[in-house]
């Protein structure tokens, strides 16, 4: 985990440093339609799931999305869709 | 869209239970199982629906998660299907059912005859059955081609036949002869004559010479157009003049009266049904009759017979060759009734009529015509007295 953190680390600042977007080189990416769908891209697993809160693994950062009637609706080992409202996403 | 493919691929709803079942949701993604439906009711229990075939993969995940997979429900098609494999009765007759229907399908149940407008569909039908194609017979042992020529030589109307097998219907193709073109054998020669009374309106002479001009009077048997030319000898010749023989050829037309009659007597047989009825009943089965009335006989002298079948027809209005029959005989006594004068005198004319035309035939045409009743001896006769424009001219080979 803490080797997963240190790279995650490593990979942001080196698209800091070569002004490249940070999904290309493999970091988290979320894309709100809305507020009815969340697109989330290079995730590292759900951690918790329930119907008014997902928490999502992003690596060194947790995603907690909060809103009513959330749903799984697809996943990948890359990729995930979530839908219903969504009020939050918050960054731990 | 989703529910039909769900529906087909079938679909099996699991609850899986550990320490950590968010680690096998993320094992299943990474696996690319696909999953829907994800709840969560409490900590360490998940629920979610999986695809049919993916079920089996789970195990081994949940394995690698210390989960515990329970299916709690399972819809679809695959999962019904599973539902038989052990009711080899069921099966079995499924196969039956099957081999039935692809035995069955060998057999020819429907005849169809195309492109037949002058011979009946009806003579062609009892020609082939003759031959050993009828509704019942297995396909496959049919020697078509010979089916068909053996069929064309007996059927005098027809050039050209072919029967087709399409699993239970024979598709019977002809095309019909095309009537050979009458030829004036113009060797033989000879006088064109006059076939009826009548005054010669118009004359066209192609071959001989006029024996009458237009407005003549002729009588049956009377030369119109003489076959044979006169030939004039040479100016200031002493010869007298030559006749050349040839075949006599033109029209001729005229106005003429035909009179024609008919009698009907105005007392006839008629039928007083005593009430009394018998019906038998027989099934058709593939051109076979079963009979349900056995030897019993009809115990009336004098009957009708009237028969109803009642065919068994595919939806397309195809009738197949299974038919119900039923033959009703209704007893009746003769007695003797008057005929209707009116109804007979209107019976009379069109029949006298219908001959007219038929005298006539396509040139001559109706100018007027009248027609009077008269009783006589018990009975009715009626006279059509006709004017018509027509053909006089008839050709009578020289002897």
């Amino acid at each position: 985990m803490e080797r997963n953190a240190k790279k995650d680390g490593l990979l942001a600042r080196t698209a800091q440093a070569l002004d490249l977007p940070g999904d290309v080189v493999g970091l988290p990416k979320v894309e709100v339609t809305g507020r009815h769908e969340l697109r989330m891209e290079n995730h590292r697993g759900i951690l918790a799931y329930g119907t008014e809160e997902i928490l999502i693994s992003g690596g060194r950062v947790i995603y907690r999305v909060r809103g009513t009637e959330l749903e799984l609706k697809a996943m990948t080992a890359g990729e995930l869709l979530i839908t219903g409202t969504i009020l939050a996403v918050e960054l731990e | 869209m989703g529910r039909i493919v769900n529906l087909l691929r079938g679909s099996a709803a699991l609850e899986v239970t550990g320490a950590f079942p968010e680690r096998f949701l993320n094992l299943c993604a990474q696996r690319g199982v696909a999953f829907w439906d994800v709840a969560w009711p409490e900590r360490g229990t998940l629920r979610l629906t999986v695809a049919w075939k993916d079920r089996k993969k789970l195990t081994e995940l949940a394995e690698r998660t210390g989960c515990i997979i329970t299916e709690t429900e399972a819809g679809g098609l695959p999962p019904f299907l599973v539902r038989f494999r052990r009711r080899y009765g069921l099966l079995l007759g499924l196969a039956l059912a099957i081999g039935a229907v692809c035995w069955l399908s060998r057999f020819v149940l429907v005849i169809d005859v195309e492109g037949n407008e002058t011979v009946p569909a009806q003579v062609i039908l009892a020609e082939l059955r003759r031959e050993g194609l009828r509704p019942g017979v297995y396909g496959p042992g049919l020697a078509l081609r010979d089916i068909s020529n053996q069929a064309l030589i007996r059927l005098d109307g027809l050039s050209w036949m072919t029967v087709n097998l399409h699993g239970i219907r024979a598709q019977v193709v002809v095309r019909e002869k095309v009537a050979r073109p009458e030829i004036v054998d113009e060797s033989v020669l000879g006088d064109i004559v006059a076939e009826a009374p009548g005054i010669v309106t118009r004359m066209e002479v192609w071959s001989g010479d006029a024996a009458v001009a237009e407005g003549a009077t002729v009588l049956p048997g009377d030369v119109l157009i003489r076959g044979s030319v006169k030939m004039d000898p040479p100016m200031w010749s002493e010869n007298p003049p030559e006749w050349m023989p040839v075949r006599a050829m033109g029209r001729v037309e005229g106005r003429t009266w035909r009179i024609l009659s008919a009698s009907v007597p105005l007392q006839a047989e008629g039928k007083t049904y005593t009430g009394d009825e018998k019906s038998r009943w027989t099934l058709m089965i593939l051109g076979q009759r079963v009979n349900f009335y056995q030897n019993s006989g009809i115990p009336f002298d004098r009957y009708d017979k009237i028969s109803e079948t009642w065919n068994l027809t595919l939806p397309g209005g195809e009738a197949l060759p299974f038919a119900l029959r039923r033959e009703r005989y209704r007893a009746y006594e003769s007695t003797t009734v008057q005929v209707d004068g009116d109804a007979a005198r209107a019976m009379l004319e069109e029949r006298l009529s219908a001959r007219l035309r038929e005298l006539l035939g396509e040139t001559g045409e109706v100018v007027s015509e009248n027609f009077s009743a008269m009783c006589r001896d018990g009975g009715l006769t009626v006279t059509l007295t006709a004017e018509c424009r027509e053909e006089l001219g008839r050709f009578v080979p020289a002897q």
